[in-house]
């Protein structure tokens, strides 16, 4: 069966990179007494996938992996195991068990939601985020490893919410189209005509449709 | 803003911040409230080298032990840290309660290499410490250990404490110590008046005073009257290995580091006596764990790390007396757990071969042999007690095994060595090869490749070439072209070698005097530091030190030393004896080697020791 757990990334943590983190796992799941399955091949390693990468700086509520068991197990066993290989700052916050052809929690992941705290000089950002709030279309320039790509970052967020110092947004997170929270305050900034000041962003959940297509929290699933 | 908020606001303008972390799993925590003792424990280098330090992980595991002191790490920050904790006005701090360096007791740092040298005093400017142990009133008594202290002038006015030998009881003695002089309410002074008497191993280079000769040369090192401080300061021994601590539980970091596995030390000490090695002379006696304490180690720490691989190590792990025991116990218990068992590949017989050839990726990596010298003649002289034959037929089973590639080591610039021996190195190669082409072409791998790399020879305290010029730069350089040229001739061999820069100024430091602090503190003023690390070494920086100070570089590494000169450091004794060592070097000259005292005494004169040899 596959184990999918969820889990918070927090504080001192956020500058632990995807693949570290990666590895980590990897060990911290040879702490568990877990009936890990391995992969086939020269170099066996336990089947071990996250649902999606946070970047380096970013803290999140809400990340996912899913691992790969033989035969079953119950939830709280699952759960406790898991919670006693890991330090308390990588915390495990639930656990669902799915069967072996379940989609990878990868494939369901769909958009994102993000808070995007200043620290200070939230103030003429607050303009610009009002003016992308309320504007249909605003286009931005998305760098990606094979260049810059003009792309339209209103369309690209679903949702976004002023917050007293910040912002609450629902990002697009799927191969094909994908905002991340950096471009969306240098876009806000641009519209507010200010530097970009210091800010902090958290995850708050990884998100997929339900088959009546809503969002929802992609563990669920 | 606490001072952790501080570091924190740094991280996204570095790097790599998760060297700076810290609370990795298993790193302990404690409650400041409840520990008369705060010790920070230093690897003067960055945190990826300094977490894969064996001494650093018993010293941690054996402190933290204790309820009343709390051991933290501290580890040089990169320069790229360094610059920024320097604009923002943020003192060195610890890894575990990001506590400033110098609010600490202790400040224990240990000293493996010559090059760290620089670091050392890049920290304590970093930490806010003044350098000079003579203008510290307040702040962590500095104790310095490792390798390097047995010969440690070079860094005397700086540090006010060294421990030479093994860590595992004499850190103990200090902290008791500290503790006492503590709750007493008494200061550095008395600290280390007594530390003379209570601490194995202990030297105080305050306490001695150094004459030299009108030549330059060192007259006398003597303890100052009044001091108590020993004549011979003899090291710390750990007689039993089995019984010393060893972690049950090693930290596990975030980023990768180093050694990223499970070191299990199944031995301390070397009996083969190769003459050039100070590690060989300085860690006797031969002190091994049993199977039994290794594999109960092994159990606890596979379970409490989740590292998949345990890497068996020992300066020469193939002379465990119990190594196949040991490593198909190994392999049996762990195989399932996918855990894989390795060892230096270079004297791996056939029954370990089929024993690892399961767990191992053997066949991903290179066989690795050291012959370190090119010819018969100058391995006797260095004592490697290896032929051409033993090499010989060690990569012909490892070519018809299925190996493909095999690294070569050598040293240039040995004592006696000619051009000749070094062409002897070429001619080394070639026949690796014909090895390679003499193993039917249907049992080997395809695609040979031999690395030959050569580094430059630093001639090492305590050791039997302790006397010896090391070659000069002409010279080497000359002998590296040689050799290429030579090996161009030899179809598929990659030639490394290195600039020699650095290795002049390790020859310089390893048997340097106590003037040589002015130039460290003025080269690290100048801001050198990370010198091992080819990209940050400044050479000019270091030429402008030496002649600021009106001192050579030359006078210290090519100078010839006479047998009966006074070295600074033979007031130290690592066990091996002033006369065992004129002995080898009278032996080396005349090309005789000297046997591995497994098969008998040679009289090194480690037996001086309570407890060793028996």
């Amino acid at each position: 069966m596959k184990l999918v757990y969820v889990f918070s990334k927090t504080g001192r943590l956020r500058f632990v990179s995807h693949l570290d983190l990666q590895r980590f796992l990897l060990r911290a799941l040879n702490r568990t007494d877990l009936d890990l399955a391995f992969s086939q091949g020269f170099n066996p390693h336990p089947l071990l996938s996250l649902a999606g990468a946070l970047a380096m700086g970013y803290e999140s509520e809400y990340e996912v992996f899913e691992v790969r068991i033989n035969g079953d197990t119950d939830r709280e066993a699952a759960l406790d195991t898991m919670r006693a290989a890991l330090p308390p700052d990588l915390y495990i916050k639930d656990v669902k068990l799915k069967p072996d052809n379940h989609p990878s929690m990868m494939s369901l992941v769909k958009m994102a939601d993000y808070t995007i705290s200043f620290v200070s000089g939230f103030e003429a950002v607050r303009r610009g985020a009002e003016a992308f709030a309320n504007s249909l279309s605003v286009m931005g320039v998305r760098k990606t490893k094979s260049g810059e790509k003009e792309v339209d970052v209103r369309a690209l967020c679903k949702g976004i919410e002023i917050l007293e110092c910040g912002v609450k947004a629902r990002l697009m997170l799927t191969e094909a189209e994908t905002l991340k929270p950096d471009l969306l305050v240098e876009t806000m900034c641009r519209l507010g005509g200010c530097e970009i000041p210091e800010y902090r962003v958290m995850r708050n959940a990884l998100l997929g449709f339900d088959p009546n297509g809503e969002p929802v929290p992609v563990a669920e699933l | 803003m606490t001072l952790s908020d501080r570091i924190d606001l740094l991280m996204p303008k570095v790097l790599k911040p998760s060297r700076y972390i810290g609370n990795e799993y298993n790193s302990i925590i404690k409650d400041p409230a409840s520990v008369q003792v705060r010790y920070a424990l230093m690897f003067p280098d960055v945190y990826e080298i300094g977490m894969s330090n064996l001494g650093i992980k018993i010293l941690y595991h054996t402190l933290n032990k204790r309820a009343d002191t709390w051991c933290e790490r501290v580890f040089t920050p990169w320069p790229d840290m360094m610059e920024q904790m320097r604009l923002n006005d943020v003192p060195l701090f610890s890894m575990e309660s990001r506590t400033p360096v110098r609010e600490f007791d202790i400040l224990g740092i240990s000293l493996s290499y010559e090059m760290s040298y620089t670091n050392v005093l890049q920290s304590l400017m970093l930490a806010g410490i003044p350098l000079r142990s003579g203008d510290r009133t307040e702040g962590p008594i500095i104790i310095c250990g490792g390798t390097c202290a047995f010969n440690p002038e070079p860094l005397a006015p700086f540090v006010d404490l060294f421990t030479l030998g093994d860590g595992e009881k004499s850190i103990h003695q200090c902290v008791d110590l500290i503790k006492d002089i503590k709750s007493k309410g008494l200061g550095k002074d008395e600290f280390l008046r007594r530390a003379v008497k209570e601490v194995d191993g202990a030297y105080v280079p305050s306490f001695y005073t150094v004459d030299y000769d009108e030549r330059g040369i060192v007259s006398a090192v003597r303890p100052a009257e009044g001091t108590g401080a020993p004549a011979l300061v003899k090291k710390a021994l750990v007689n039993d290995l089995n019984a010393a601590d060893y972690p049950e539980k090693l930290i596990v970091p975030y980023s990768e580091v180093v050694h990223d596995r499970i070191m299990l030390e199944i031995f301390r000490g070397c009996t083969r006596g190769c003459r050039f090695c100070q590690a060989g002379m300085t860690y006797r006696p031969v002190r091994e764990r049993s199977p039994e304490r290794l594999m109960e180690l092994a159990r606890k720490l596979v379970s409490s790390t989740g590292f998949d691989e345990i890497s068996l190590m020992s300066l020469s792990s193939g002379d465990y007396s119990c190594l196949r025991e040991l490593a198909h116990q190994m392999v049996e218990e762990f195989a399932a757990k996918r855990v894989k068992i390795s060892l230096p590949s270079q004297r791996i017989d056939a029954f370990l071969k089929d024993t690892l050839k399961e767990t191992q990726k053997v066949r991903k990596t290179a066989l690795t042999l050291a012959p370190e010298a090119g010819t018969q003649r100058l391995r006797d002289v260095i004592n490697k007690g290896v032929t051409e034959d033993d090499l010989m037929r060690a990569v012909t089973d490892a070519f018809s095994e299925g190996w493909n590639a095999v690294k070569l080591y050598f040293m240039m610039g040995l004592p006696t060595e000619t051009d000749d021996d070094i062409l002897g190195i070429a001619d080394l190669a070639e026949k690796v090869r014909k090895c390679y082409f003499s193993v039917p072409k249907e049992r080997r791998a395809p695609g040979l490749r031999i690395t030959v790399s050569v580094s430059v020879f630093v001639p090492k305290p305590h050791t039997p070439f302790q006397w010896c010029p090391q070659t000069d730069e002409e010279t080497v350089r000359h002998r590296q072209l040689l050799l290429r040229d030579a090996l161009r001739s030899v179809k598929g061999v990659d030639y490394k070698y290195h600039e020699m820069d650095v290795s002049r100024l390790e020859a310089v430091f390893s048997r340097g005097d106590r003037r040589l602090a002015d130039v460290l503190e003025k080269a690290a003023r100048k801001g050198c530091m990370f010198d091992g690390w080819s990209e940050w070494f400044k050479k000019d920086a270091w030429d402008e030190a030496f002649s600021e100070c009106g001192l050579s570089p030359e006078w210290y590494n090519l100078r010839d030393r006479s047998l009966d000169e006074c070295l600074p450091w033979n007031h130290l004794d690592c066990g091996v004896s002033l006369a065992y060592l004129k002995s080898e070097y009278a032996k080396a000259m005349r090309e005789e080697i000297t046997h591995d005292c497994r098969k008998g005494c040679t009289g090194c004169g480690i037996k001086r020791y309570e407890g060793a040899c028996r």
